[in-house]
């Protein structure tokens, strides 16, 4: 392991440049979707909610997920990354491949320009599989978290595979059933399959570290992983195959019963915990935990005929969407941001510091009350532009979208207050 | 009477000589976390201390045992040392001093 560890520190300057291109882009974001607030009102899709919604999955969730897989893989599997060399044409590839695919997306340029774009992402998700797989083929370490993050890396590769297939399909549709209905399967193949399996691999075996929850059940971590999957390829194959979309309600009740495990599981973390009080970056995640609850009522909402009125219907597809990668995912990510970014970096800045010289903590490299200032904003601001999704409501939409662009200045501050942190300007006897 | 050989003495100075190292994430020293299950010291073998860490992922691993080798080269410099990682018995909050404890916030 301390050989895994030596290796990783050596990887750490790509790491933390996808966590500054990742932060860069999330302001972006904020930035376009201020910018095209009608464009939440009506159907989903339509060129500026497809550059989002790509911009977000990609270039800021992907990506800063990327930057965290590669440092925290080696200490998983216990075995150095396969190639940094990979990971560096992964990145080239996939944030150019993001930002043609946005920039196609957002003036709906079908042709050449969003193939291209596609190929990019296809290639770079391709090598980031092999360069996952290669690194944890090498390990002995056979646990539930490998086997969540292995299984989420081939759920990314399918997804963009798909991706790639749509890509093309407009322009030349060869595909036999309507774009939708494989849009819908590349969406939900993504969101489940890449990203919360993903998700749940990765804090199962943080948040109890963090915690120092002790011995823990992992036995709901494995019901988790096989209720999730049955609900996914349930879905999948019958959507395939069959018109499976229609009996969308069982798969869905499946993955809500793999939820319910994982969340078990987080809950018996949290109970069995030795430290009391939780940091910013711990508060950040059980409030996005919290908010699980709000994609999954909708979806259900959405499934079950209960609502008539397909103009709600359709407002309440976007607010799924917005939810799942707003309410859920990037709140998730601004507080572990938080618990990661400031140990690779701190690492990378003190390890020839160390003994007896007093050096700051990792805690010490970002503002803990920008931190909170980022919480309250961010959830504030997530909170306004959910209502006015479901409102149907352009100037509430557009007073949301301007409070996440001030999360996202708040969050870049303190990203880049703690990558550029200087070590020598501080008080080392 | 001494109660304490010189050698008991040396280890009761190796204890405390690491209670300067401490744990980044957690900013309690590896004392009271309880991760060194042993110190034993005599003039061949030198210092062999016998650890574990809070759990096989931590990514902190490497620095606490390069502070833990910097600390005891600077206060014992006659002296060989030898770092022993170990898994078993496997660390749980247990193992944690009521002083850790009360750092922690419990």
């Amino acid at each position: 392991m301390l050989n895994a560890n030596k290796n990783t520190n050596s990887s750490s300057t790509i790491v933390i440049t996808h966590f500054l291109t990742s932060a860069i882009i999330f302001f972006l974001i904020t930035v376009l979707l201020s910018l095209s607030s009608q464009a939440f009102i009506g159907h989903y899709f339509q060129p500026k909610i497809l550059a989002i919604t790509h911009l977000t999955t990609l270039g800021w969730v992907t990506l800063i997920i990327f930057g965290a897989l590669y440092q925290l893989i080696p200490v998983i599997a216990g075995k150095e990354l396969y190639s940094v060399k990979f990971s560096l044409i992964t990145f080239i590839c996939f944030v150019t491949g993001t930002l043609l695919l946005a920039f196609s997306f957002w003036y709906f340029i079908v042709g050449f320009l969003l193939q291209l774009a596609a190929i990019l992402l296809f290639v770079g998700a391709s090598l980031f599989v092999i360069n996952i797989f290669l690194t944890i083929q090498k390990s002995m370490n056979d646990n539930i978290e490998t086997d969540f993050i292995l299984s989420a890396v081939y759920w990314l590769w399918l997804t963009v595979f798909i991706g790639m297939l749509l890509a093309f399909n407009l322009t030349h549709a060869f595909l036999p059933k309507d774009h939708l209905h494989y849009l819908k399967i590349h969406a939900h193949v993504g969101i489940l399959g890449w990203l919360l399996l993903l998700i749940i691999g990765v804090s199962s075996k943080l948040i109890p570290m963090f915690l120092l929850s002790g011995k823990l059940d992992t036995k709901k971590m494995s019901f988790a992983y096989y209720f999730l999957h049955a609900g996914l390829v349930g879905f999948l194959v019958d959507s395939f195959f069959f018109n499976g979309i229609s009996r969308v309600l069982i798969y869905l009740l499946l993955v809500i019963i793999g939820i319910a495990f994982y969340i078990a599981y987080l809950v018996q973390a949290y109970k069995k915990r030795v430290r009391k009080k939780l940091d910013i970056g711990l508060k950040h995640s059980f409030i996005s935990f919290i908010f699980i609850a709000i994609p999954l009522t909708l979806i259900v909402l959405l499934n079950s005929n209960i609502i008539q009125d397909p103009k709600l219907s359709l407002q309440i597809s976007i607010a799924f969407g917005f939810s799942v990668f707003f309410g859920f995912i990037t709140l998730l990510i601004l507080g572990q941001t938080f618990k990661t970014l400031p140990f690779i970096a701190w690492h990378k800045k003190y390890e020839k510091f160390s003994g007896k010289i007093k050096t700051p903590l990792p805690k010490d490299l970002y503002s803990e009350k920008l931190a909170y200032w980022q919480l309250i904003v961010f959830t504030i601001g997530y909170m306004t532009t959910i209502t006015g999704i479901l409102l149907s409501k352009v100037f509430i939409i557009q007073a949301g979208s301007c409070i996440l662009v001030c999360a996202a200045i708040i969050y870049n501050i303190n990203v880049f207050k703690v990558v550029l942190h200087k070590p020598q300007a501080l008080n080392i006897k | 009477m001494d109660l304490y050989s010189e050698n008991d003495k040396q280890v009761i100075k190796i204890y405390n000589s690491l209670k300067q190292v401490i744990d980044p994430e957690l900013d309690v020293n590896i004392i009271d976390l309880g991760l060194v299950y042993s110190v034993k010291f005599n003039e061949e073998t030198g210092i062999v201390i016998t650890m574990t860490l809070s759990s096989k992922g931590c990514p902190m691993g490497d620095i606490i045992m390069k502070n833990m080798e910097d600390v005891l080269t600077e206060d014992f410099p006659e002296s060989k040392n030898t770092i022993d990682l170990v898994w078993e018995p496997k660390w749980t909050s247990d193992f944690i001093s009521p002083k850790g404890k009360k750092e922690l916030g419990r």
